[in-house]
């Protein structure tokens, strides 16, 4: 802006410079002074930073100017406007105010230099309302550019830290696991072992003095192996998650409450073989029905729900569907959104589609990879659901 | 190298969004499919290809470059065989494809060369003079092409060349893919009659709602769905059979005696269908039919969509 303004400004001096240079009358050593005085004035203008001395540069300016006008050459008006103008800017005031302050010399200035005076009056004001107003967006750009960047920062920082609480919640569950684990072994194995161990030396030492005594702690021994073993078992089955709370059965409690609780009919089916399905494919699968089966019961009118799940030879389908309005125009909001992310995470998609009552397909590849994946024997089984 | 490269592309009309996110290379000398209902965004996905609509958001890379900042070189190297006929009924056959050829900057000897060939490739050499008003319907999608070939484009777009056109004329077009693909040509074909789609193309794309969502040559994308496949054998009795010797042929996964019908499920990489009746015969079975029935790509989009195409 500020170099615009003094572009603005030596091309109005050489103006009057050169006008009244051409005019009849001698060139007077005043006039000299008076233009270094004026370009002294307004080179200390952008030299300043603080808004109050800039300010009263400026009038200092408009006054020496008005004082030459008067006095030394009439043609020192036209110098007046970009002043003017720089007087409300740095007052922050309305430029329209500007505007009427230019006015006012129309109405003074001698008739001979009112034309090049209202000349200098228009082009100086475009040039000044331009300049704001492009100032004024570039800065809205400026604001907006930073306040992106410092939320890019900030989302930055926040993936950053999930991963490493992800990182740490998954060490600290296997750290865990590890030690419930090795206590379980101590306390419940260990022992037994070490009994059965005792009893069998004893025995060894028994057989040749007393042989009945001997098979009777041998007996022992292999009782205390036999329970040992069993708690062995025990153990290890207790590792694997509870059956209810996996896959179809959760799924099942959730539809079964569903049905309860809303006074729909909601069915649950299933084909394929539902061990494939891995446990971050089911999470996926519960919250996509959940937040389908929301979504109908707020907006569908449906009195039935169907979730089917079918696990494919690479693909597993799980389609929730309702017998409602439907939609014609199918308008993503955060929800459906939210359910393509997910499954998106999973390389999966989501098929949202409201022509016949409102279905969500969920679509996600078996196996790492979904390539390459070679099913096992046991895995033929036509629909049991 | 790729000739052409999509990514995260994107359309919308209003709040409608038509194509939701597509990713999708295809290769040189690939005959590509696009497999969807109608509305299912093959077009839209096609016209931003042929720069003829402005993506919402992602970009499209032919051959290597950005067809947004190369529009020109873009131009040039597609053909478009559009969907609505796009000739000129009242200019003779030969006008047609000259005018088309002529929008490339086609000029003089070489024009007139190039428009012969496109005419004589398309079965319309001797059709010159005629006027398109007169042709049957296949013979003007036949034209449509020619119109779209005669600049020897690297890809040429068929956006479902045989609606509405009788088998012979749908044969040559089919041939005629074909014999383009041979010439070095890459094709991108769309339609929903299963059949071509599955007769034809290298690779397919199964589109619905807007989104890629499987993609992968035929037997990829049954497998998809099942790697076996049925084999039914009508038999007079099968008092004589040994089903346990049946079990163990590779590849076998069940056997099942329904009424007359011997129902053999079997992986579908394995041809055992030799082995099984060589048993068959050695137990004195008498065969009367043999069936093999494997899933077709219509079962693959039921299965994945829930829809049929042709709703």
């Amino acid at each position: 802006m500020e170099l615009w303004t003094i572009g603005n400004k030596a091309g109005l001096l050489l103006y009057v410079i050169l006008a009244s240079y051409f005019s009849a009358e001698a060139t007077d050593n005043r006039l000299l002074l008076a233009y270094l005085i004026y370009l002294c004035l307004n080179i200390a203008i952008p030299i300043f930073r603080d808004n109050l001395l800039r300010r009263l540069l400026a009038t200092l300016s408009a006054a020496f100017i008005i004082y030459c006008a008067l006095w030394l050459n009439p043609l020192f008006i036209l110098l007046l406007p970009v002043n003017l103008y720089e007087w409300t800017d740095y007052g922050r005031l309305h430029r329209g105010i500007a505007f009427l302050l230019m006015l006012v010399p129309l109405f003074l200035a001698p008739w001979s230099v009112i034309p090049s005076y209202a000349l200098a009056v228009s082009l100086s004001y475009l040039f000044y309302a331009a300049n704001r107003s492009h100032t004024a967006s570039l800065q809205r750009l400026d604001d907006e550019r930073e306040s992106l960047r410092l939320n890019q920062q900030r989302l930055q920082r926040t993936i950053s830290e999930n991963d490493e609480f992800m990182r740490q919640s998954a060490y600290t569950i296997k750290l865990e696991e590890r030690n419930r684990l090795s206590q379980q072994i101590h306390d419940e194995i260990g022992h037994s072992m070490a009994g059965a161990l005792i009893q069998m030396e004893a025995s060894r030492r028994l057989l040749d003095a007393n042989k009945e005594k001997a098979a009777e702690l041998l007996g022992n021994a292999i009782s205390i192996s036999k329970e040992g073993l069993e708690r062995i078992r025990l153990t290890l089955k207790d590792m694997k998650p509870r059956s209810e709370e996996l896959g179809i059965n959760r799924l099942r409690l959730f539809v079964d409450e569903l049905a309860s609780r809303q006074g729909m009919t909601a069915t649950l089916t299933h084909e394929g073989d539902m061990d494939r399905i891995t446990s971050i494919q089911w999470k996926v699968i519960q919250q996509n029905a959940t937040e389908a089966a929301t979504n109908s019961f707020k907006y569908s009118e449906a009195t039935a729900i169907r979730i089917h799940v079918q696990v494919l030879n690479r693909f597993i389908k799980a389609v929730v569907s309702d017998n409602g309005k439907g939609a014609e125009k199918i308008v993503k909001g955060l929800g459906i959104i939210g359910m393509e992310e997910r499954t998106a995470a999973l390389n999966g998609t989501v098929i949202v589609d409201g022509t016949q009552g409102f279905s969500v397909t969920t679509l996600m590849p078996l196996g790492a990879e979904g390539e390459n994946v070679h099913p096992t024997e046991s895995e033929y089984s036509h629909g049991e659901g | 190298m790729n000739v052409l490269e999509i990514r995260n592309l994107t359309k919308k009309f209003g709040d409608f969004i038509a194509v939701d996110n597509i990713n999708l290379s295809v290769a040189e000398g690939e005959i590509f499919g696009f497999l969807g209902a109608n509305g299912a965004g093959k077009s839209t996905t096609i016209n931003m290809i042929a720069s003829l609509l402005r993506a919402t958001r992602g970009e499209i890379e032919l051959l290597g470059r950005n067809i947004a900042k190369h529009n020109k070189f873009a131009k040039m190297n597609i053909g478009i065989v559009p969907q609505d006929l796009a000739i000129y009924e009242d200019m003779t056959a030969y006008e047609n494809v000259s005018f088309f050829a002529g929008l490339y900057g086609l000029r003089g000897s070489l024009l007139h060369e190039r428009t012969e060939e496109a005419l004589q490739f398309v079965g319309l050499g001797d059709k010159h003079r005629s006027f398109p008003r007169n042709f049957s319907g296949g013979m003007k999608r036949r034209l449509n092409i020619a119109c779209a070939i005669a600049h020897r484009p690297k890809l040429i777009i068929m956006d479902e060349p045989t609606v509405g056109i009788d088998p012979q004329s749908r044969n040559y077009i089919l041939n005629s893919v074909r014999k383009l693909n041979d010439m070095g040509c890459t094709i991108i074909y769309t339609s929903h009659y299963m059949e071509e789609v599955e007769e034809i193309c290298t690779r397919i794309a199964i589109v619905d709602h807007g989104k890629i969502i499987a993609d992968g040559t035929k037997e990829q994308l049954k497998s998809t769905i099942t790697d076996t496949k049925d084999i039914w054998i009508g038999v007079k009795s099968a008092e004589s059979l040994k089903v346990d010797s049946l079990r163990n042929v590779q590849g076998v996964t069940a056997v099942r005696m329904d009424e007359q019908i011997l129902k053999i499920n079997s992986k579908t990489e394995v041809n055992n269908l030799n082995d099984i009746i060589q048993k068959l015969i050695r137990d004195r079975v008498e065969i009367r039919s043999v069936e093999e029935q494997e899933p077709s790509l219509e079962t693959v989009f039921l299965t994945l969509t829930g829809r049929n195409l042709r709703d």
